[in-house]
């Protein structure tokens, strides 16, 4: 689906490489928007942004580590550079934990959770604020979380706190930026991935019990399912939703 | 030892963080109205898990029995202080955010070490902002909300040995942040305002740590005189 709903506007998206990240950087292109795909590890970022050109659509890739302030700010300050300004801002990057008991929680599992999720956010936000603020009211910040985030879960405990986190920061600073027009929202997709795919495969069962708990029985598809709602936020339709969770999983959550 | 109705918590020993507040200390009192013996733990033993599992074991040994009973109420004091999110630093944020999650997992696993194999009852106290959002308190906010679903999935995973894990979310006025429940809500408190710590949010904690409380867990219950009303 082709629009030009972004036309103009600049995103960075981080944890592009792959995955939801990636369906968000294609779907936010393909309306227009010139995105910057932020990946840990050009091998990645490089052919996703490569994928987009392909298509038509404008894209480069920034290799960044969203866990470190001076390679985030590089990453914007490279932004700006090349496309004069910085609309849109989703923080989507994440390295997944392995199973824990909360007894066993130590600093390093800890860490590995805190990291990606929140010091990201956090980095995304502070640096990305004061282009966000003279975007025109067009400013948007979308944190890409999960519904582990709102039902705790029982197999990753580190996961769940730093998915709350995502969603807490989104209402506060919807407060705070609401005055700039800046909007800041969170998405809590499930939706066909590589961490997804790895998942299923240590545990055949959970793929069946994730798509039998799912209205629509099917898992989502990054681009058409996900991109499709993170480029709604981003656009000037979606400018009067801000400080919520769009849960993006096929029914399957119902609680908020 | 037998519980009675007006000493639900007769034998049961208490832990309670953050005391130094008068949050902690109401329900401190409360716990103590309701016959429990309550050792009251400084922030300072939260820093590491091994300073808070000899705190833990420090009062047990003093009220001679296993904690039974964890309220958690403590954060930094950095984490009450407004600030415009584009002046948090990263010393700031590390201080609200990685303090208060430190704080509240080693609370978790030195009471765990103390309930493990015969069950018991944590309760965190999370105020109403963490879900409702509040400017000028991004890193608070963000740090509350960990600490909420922290318990929601330690709930899940200690539940089949009998350990409840729920959080009581009080109204903003019972926390130094400078928020009113009017912040939170266009309404106002149906019952009139937040209440008082030991009369009116002593109970309901003294409930979840009761055996009355046994089939709640991972809830949270606003009791913040009736604003916050979600879900």
């Amino acid at each position: 689906m082709s629009d030009a709903s972004l036309a103009g506007r600049t995103a960075v998206v981080t944890g592009a490489g792959q995955g939801v990240g990636e369906g968000i950087a294609r779907s936010l292109a393909a309306a227009g928007a010139n995105v910057v795909v932020a990946a840990r590890r050009a091998e990645t970022g490089e052919p996703a942004a490569e994928a987009i050109r392909d298509r038509g659509h404008e894209a480069v890739c920034i290799v960044t580590d969203v866990t470190d302030r001076d390679s985030m700010a590089a990453c914007v300050d490279a932004t700006v550079e090349r496309y004069g300004g910085l609309e849109i801002m989703v923080h989507n990057a994440f390295r997944g934990a392995t199973p824990h008991r909360v007894e066993d929680l130590d600093a390093d599992l800890w860490r590995h959770n805190s990291r990606t999720a929140v010091w990201g956010s956090y980095y995304s936000a502070v640096l990305a604020f004061p282009h966000l603020v003279g975007a025109g009211r067009r400013g948007r910040l979308v944190l890409v979380t999960s519904p582990s985030g709102v039902e705790g879960s029982v197999n990753i405990p580190a996961y769940s706190p730093v998915k709350a986190a995502q969603r807490a920061m989104a209402k506060s600073l919807s407060r705070e930026w609401g005055p700039h027009g800046i909007t800041v929202n969170c998405i809590a997709p499930v939706a066909e991935t590589p961490a997804l795919t790895t998942a299923f495969a240590a545990n055949p069962v959970l793929k069946e019990r994730v798509e039998a708990r799912t209205s629509l029985g099917r898992i989502g598809d990054p681009e058409a399912d996900i991109g499709s709602v993170a480029r709604f936020l981003a656009s000037d339709d979606g400018g009067y939703v801000t400080g919520q969770t769009i849960v993006c999983d096929g029914g399957s959550f119902m609680g908020l | 030892m037998s519980t009675t109705p007006d000493a639900p918590l007769a034998g049961r020993v208490a832990v309670v963080t953050g005391t130094r507040l008068a949050l902690g200390r109401g329900i401190s009192d409360a716990l103590r109205d309701a016959g429990a013996a309550v050792g009251e733990i400084g922030d300072d033993a939260l820093a590491t898990r091994g300073d808070a599992v000899a705190a833990f074991a420090a009062v047990a040994v003093e009220h001679g029995g296993p904690v039974d009973i964890v309220v958690h109420t403590a954060m930094p004091d950095v984490a009450f202080e407004q600030t415009p999110f584009e002046q948090v630093d990263d010393e700031r944020w590390g201080a609200v955010w990685e303090g208060a999650m430190e704080g509240a997992i080693h609370v978790l696993q030195a009471g765990y070490e103390q309930m493990r194999g015969r069950g018991g009852r944590f309760v965190f106290v999370t105020p109403t902002v963490s879900m409702s959002g509040a400017a000028g308190l991004v890193p608070y906010t963000t740090a509350v909300e960990g600490q909420r679903l922290l318990a929601k999935a330690a709930a899940r995973q200690w539940g089949p040995e009998g350990i409840t894990v729920n959080c009581l979310a009080p109204a903003p006025e019972h926390v130094p942040i400078g928020v009113e429940s009017v912040a939170v809500s266009l309404a106002p408190p149906a019952l009139g305002g937040p209440g008082d710590v030991r009369a009116d949010l002593g109970p309901i904690v003294v409930f979840l740590a009761g055996a009355a409380g046994h089939a709640l867990t991972g809830a949270t219950l606003s009791a913040d005189g009736g604003v916050w009303m979600a879900p």
